[in-house]
Formats: C-alpha cells, structure tokens, sequence
C-alpha cells in the first residue's frame, strides 16, 4: 500500500476534471438548477378555479350563492353553474365528462330525511381529487349546518363516482400509462445518444460522408433502425403494465404476480403508438444533442437538461394548467407534455384514434419528430447535401 | 466542363486552418492507369489534399476536379474510393457485414464481389469474425476491402500499409499494380520510402506544397542519389543530417 501512488491517481482525477469544464458544472450547477425547478414547480402551483356543475336542490339561486360565499370564507375558488333543478346524474356525468366541469355535485331534491349529496369527479388524478372532495365536502358541511341558514337540515351523505376509473384507482393506475411513453423516451434518447456520438468519434460517420449517403437518409436510417428497438421496448412495456400473470407458489417460493394489471379504457395499440411517435422524436434528439458531446459521459449528462426537466413539467405528476405561467410555456414545447395527454386520453378515458385531443397530441409529437430529423441532418457536417 | 484526359485534377488548391496553410497552392493533373504516390512527413498536408480532391473537404480557394466533375459532389462519390488513415469499421459487426455494409451505400454490389474482395484481403475465413476481435493489421485489411469493393475508377489510400505484414503489404502493391492497369487512377499517401518505388509517379510534400514531382527514377537522379529518402531532403533543402522524415512538422 503506497500512499504516493493513492494520491496519484487522486490527482490524475482532479487533473481531469480542472480541463473538463462540463463536468465540472454538472456537479455543482446542474442539482441547483433541478432543485430549484423542482421547488418552483412546488410552491408557486396556481390554485386553480374548481368549476362545479351542481344539480337538484343545491341548484337554486340561493343555494348557489351560498357556496360561492363560504368557498370565498374559506379562500377556495370556486365557480359554480347550474345544471337545473330538475338535472339528473346523468346530466351531471356529462358535463363532467365534457370538461365543462371539474366536479359536479347532485342533491335530488327530497323531503325528510338527511341529503345523499352524489358527487362527480373526472376519475383521471385521484390524487387531486381526493384532495378537492375533502375541500369540497367540508364546504358542503357548513352549508348544511343546521343551526345556520343551511340549506337543507341533517348530515348528508355523500357518494363519490367518477367518470373514467373507478373511484378507488389508487396513483399506479393514473401514472403506469405516462411511465410507458417516460421510460421509453428515456432509454432510446440515451442508446441513440451514445452510438451516433460514436460514429462521430470514432470515424465512421467521417468514411460514411465518402460515399453517396445523404444526410437526411443516415438519420432516417437510425430513426429507422432505433425505432425498431423502441418499438419493441413499448410492446413489452405495455403488455408488463397491462399483465396479470399469477405464478403459484411452488416449493419454497412464495406465489407471486407479474405485471401491473393496469386498467386500459382505451386501445392499448393507440396508446402503443403514441409511445413509439414519442421515441421516434427521442432517436433524433439523440442524433442531434450527440454533436454537442465529446464523450459517452458528456450524453449521460444531458439526463438532467433532457429527461428531468421533461419528468417535473410533462403534467406526469402535476397538471400542465397548474405550473407558473413561465413554466406552462415552457411545458407547451416538451414533446413529453404531448405524449402524456395522449397516453392518459387513450387508456383512463378511452378516446380512440377519432378524438380531436388525440389527433392534435399526436399531430404536435410528429412534427416534433420531424423537426428534430431535420436538425439532426444539420449538425452532420458535410461539403455536399 | 470540358473534357480532359486526367482523372484527378487540382489548380491552385489551398486549405488554411486559422493562420496554419495545410495546402498551399497545389496543382495536379493525374491520369488514369497509374499509381501516385505522396510522400512527406506527418503534418505536410498529405491527408488534407486527398479530402480536398474528394470532396470531403472545401477548399479556402483554387479547385479540385474528378473526371471532369468539380468536387464536391455527392455523385462523383460514387466512382470515388476512400480508405482514411484510421480505419473506420464497426465493431459489433463481422467483416463481412461491414463491408457489406459499405456495399449496399454505395449502392446494389453483388455478393460475389464481397466475397472476392474478402478473399482478396485474405479475410474469407475471418467472415464471421466481429471486427473488435481482428488484430490490427487484419483491420487495415477490412478497411482497404471496403474501399475497393465496389470498384471506384478512382481510389484514394492514405497509408493503406500501416501495421499490414511485410509479405501481405507485397500482395497489396500487386493488386493496386492490377488495378491500376485495368485503368484505375490510384493515389497513394504515405511517409514510407520503401513504397514510394512501387509508384509511377511520386510528389513530394513538404508543409503544403509540392517540392518536386517524377518518377522514382527522375528525383534519384534529379538529387544525384541512390536513394529517395536522400533525394527528400535534397528537395526539402535538408542536408544528410536533417531531422528523420517521420517527425512533426514544428
């Protein structure tokens, strides 16, 4: 044990790092830069206006006032319409369905008896849900307070539906399907990364330029070649996510299940294609980000540019409608944004290749796709097209 | 353009990078059925004019041409064989996908024509073989295969010898001898003399410029030497004991 030659090869290592400059920012520049995203994204999210359709006896006038007063008291905004006195619950669920409203809340109209207040939701982010019903619920208590001007008298019970999953969908539901399009994205960005920087590196790409090939058809070639790949990876990732296979216990190895037995409502070959148009987009941003590199580690560390930023701002955890203004822009540019309102269109609420939402994310995700091939054909430098 | 006898032509060719001149200022007519040979020093400029003369580069000023066509062009590509210094293979895959590879860009060759320019590079029983796991000279070997295989009229070799055994180097000069009598026009970069005899013509170059040009037999005897290293540094201004021809360039 020399301590000479331990300290040798500690400072070969320092010496690496004063000349690589990159490195040098990711490890003190670039975790300030995601912390501090992570901790806009976190505190500054909009309240957003809850939008309530509300029918039956809470639908009058002075019902209605009622609840925007006590909402207003207790600093929730809420903007409440009325579906009518005389509403059924499936007005109720269509306009929920429709969008036209957050939660829809129906009171039949009865005499005697406590109120059985039903409540609609989406049924698309259980999480944000749950938190609007315990908000929700609480306003409705107070406005049924008997020794107050209630509106009606006795504790309601409440009945909670939703209009895609079921009500007790826990978190793994609502992300396994934006995890396909995530993961996806992730692996073919850093398998194309790293082999088109090694045929700049390593020549290839240089003895490539001294035959006919142009540049456009080198690129097709990979989106070609590494689409394959990432169409492979989707199909077994949708069929892990979708799965149930329970495997009997045998011997001393306990019975176990693979998959997720995640619920799909929609095609999950619709939701397989808006992974792959997703990874065609990451093949040639890998291609393109590959000029910018030197080395295999300078591809890895694009991750925290590329892939986080695309994980905080996609709307996988957090509503796109709910970041900072800045960041909403921003959002509205991540091809992950589109393919994660695609992924969730397609498999909670079961739109098919007709809905307008479906055609238009994948509409944006192509020309992402294309865009990308067009820069990747020029940062290969060439003489001659 | 007009029609002209030379397969390769160059006037007033230059390349600077920043204030270095990596070509200055040559020209060249070379014609078919001969072998050429470019012999200077590493830094002279050797691999730069043969990326100016096919395509692969801009010249600051002056043209290339090729059969008559001003480079670049994508199509003159085509009849252009380009074997770089550093061989430029793929490693996972086996000899004969790389040179298959190669192949199929520069557009429908035959499977027979891989197989007989394997055998050619003695690879034919390396087929199967994963380029990773080919020694040096094996890979020297892949790379001229995959220059040659779709018989360009016109080829460009910079230093196709190196690490290639002293009896294999013999079958390589004997090819490129068959070649180009069959009306191949072949330059040959290289800084080792023992090469520069087995060429019709050879240019010496010296930091970007062509300091005398002959058959191996004119410089010997242009210098008053027996042999062309001495008749290098003759034409280089050096006396016999100049710095080694192999140096840098300062």
């Amino acid at each position: 044990m020399s301590i000479a030659r331990v300290l040798a090869v500690a400072r070969r290592i320092a010496q690496g790092f004063r000349r690589d400059e990159r490195t040098l920012g990711l490890v003190f520049v670039v975790p300030i830069v995601v912390t501090a995203l992570l901790g806009w994204v976190l505190r500054d999210q909009m309240d957003a206006t809850v939008r309530v359709a509300v029918a039956g006896a809470i639908a009058d006038q002075a019902a209605q006032s009622r609840l925007e007063t006590i909402a207003a008291e207790s600093g929730i905004d809420l903007e409440v319409r009325s579906l009518g006195l005389n509403a059924s619950i499936e007005d109720v669920r269509a306009a929920v369905r429709a969008g036209r409203a957050d939660v829809g809340i129906l009171i039949p109209i009865q005499y005697g008896g406590p109120p059985a207040v039903q409540v609609v939701t989406e049924g698309a982010d259980p999480a944000a849900e749950s938190g609007m019903m315990g908000a929700l619920q609480m306003l409705l208590l107070r406005a049924f307070e008997p020794s107050g001007s209630g509106l009606l008298n006795g504790p309601p019970t409440f009945r909670h539906e939703t209009v895609y999953l079921s009500p007790d969908a826990d978190t793994l539901d609502v992300l396994a399907p934006v995890f396909l399009g995530y993961f996806g994205y992730f692996f073919v960005f850093l398998l194309t990364g790293i082999s088109f920087l090694r045929e700049r590196v390593g020549g290839t790409l240089d003895r490539l330029l001294a035959t006919p090939v142009t540049r456009v058809e080198i690129v097709l070639g990979y989106s070609l070649g590494f689409g394959l790949f990432a169409t492979l990876q989707v199909i077994v990732l949708t069929l892990f996510v979708l799965a149930r296979i329970d495997v009997p216990a045998i011997g001393p190895i306990p019975a176990f299940t693979i998959g997720l037995d995640v619920q799909s409502v929609g095609n999950p070959v619709l939701a397989f294609f808006v992974a792959l148009v997703l990874s065609l987009g990451a093949v040639n941003l890998g291609v393109f980000l590959s000029t910018f590199a030197r080395t295999e580690l300078q591809i890895i560390q694009f991750i925290p540019l590329v892939i986080v930023p695309q994980g905080l701002l996609g709307g996988i955890f957090w509503p796109v409608d709910r970041l900072p203004d800045i960041l909403q822009v921003v959002a509205r540019a991540l091809p992950m944004t589109y393919a994660v309102d695609g992924l969730r269109e397609v498999m909670l609420k079961g739109a098919g290749l007709g809905s307008a939402v479906v055609q238009g994310d994948l509409a944006v995700l192509a020309g992402i796709a294309v865009l990308f091939v067009a820069l990747a054909a020029g940062t290969i430098k060439r003489e001659v097209a | 353009m007009s029609a002209s006898a030379a397969a390769i032509e160059a006037e007033g060719l230059h390349k600077t990078f920043g204030s270095i001149h990596a070509v200055d200022g040559i020209d060249l007519a070379l014609q078919p059925n001969r072998v050429y040979g470019l012999l200077g020093p590493n830094g002279s400029g050797k691999t730069t004019l043969i990326r100016l003369i096919a395509g692969l580069a801009r010249a600051t000023a002056g043209e290339a041409r090729i059969l008559g066509t001003r480079m670049p062009s994508r199509p003159m590509l085509r009849r252009i064989g380009y074997m770089p210094q550093a061989e430029a293979l793929y490693p996972e895959l086996s000899v004969r996908e790389n040179v298959a590879f190669f192949a199929r860009l520069e557009g429908a060759v035959s499977n027979d024509a891989i197989d007989r320019v394997l055998e050619l590079v003695e690879l034919g029983d390396r087929r199967g073989t994963p380029a990773m796991h080919l020694s040096g000279g094996m890979r020297r070997r892949l790379s001229l295969a995959c220059t040659l295989v779709h018989e360009p009229p016109i080829l460009f070799l910079d230093e196709p010898t190196v690490g290639v055994d002293p009896a294999l180097r013999v079958q390589f000069w004997a090819h490129f001898r068959r070649l180009a009598a069959a009306g191949t026009t072949i330059l040959v970069a290289s800084h080792v003399m023992d090469e520069a005899d087995r060429c019709d013509e050879l240019l010496f170059v010296r930091s970007g410029k062509v300091i005398a040009r002959g058959t191996p037999t004119e410089l010997r005897q242009g210098a008053g030497t027996t042999d062309l290293e001495a008749a290098f540094l003759h034409y280089a201004g050096l006396d016999a004991e100049g710095r080694p021809l192999v140096a840098s360039e300062p």
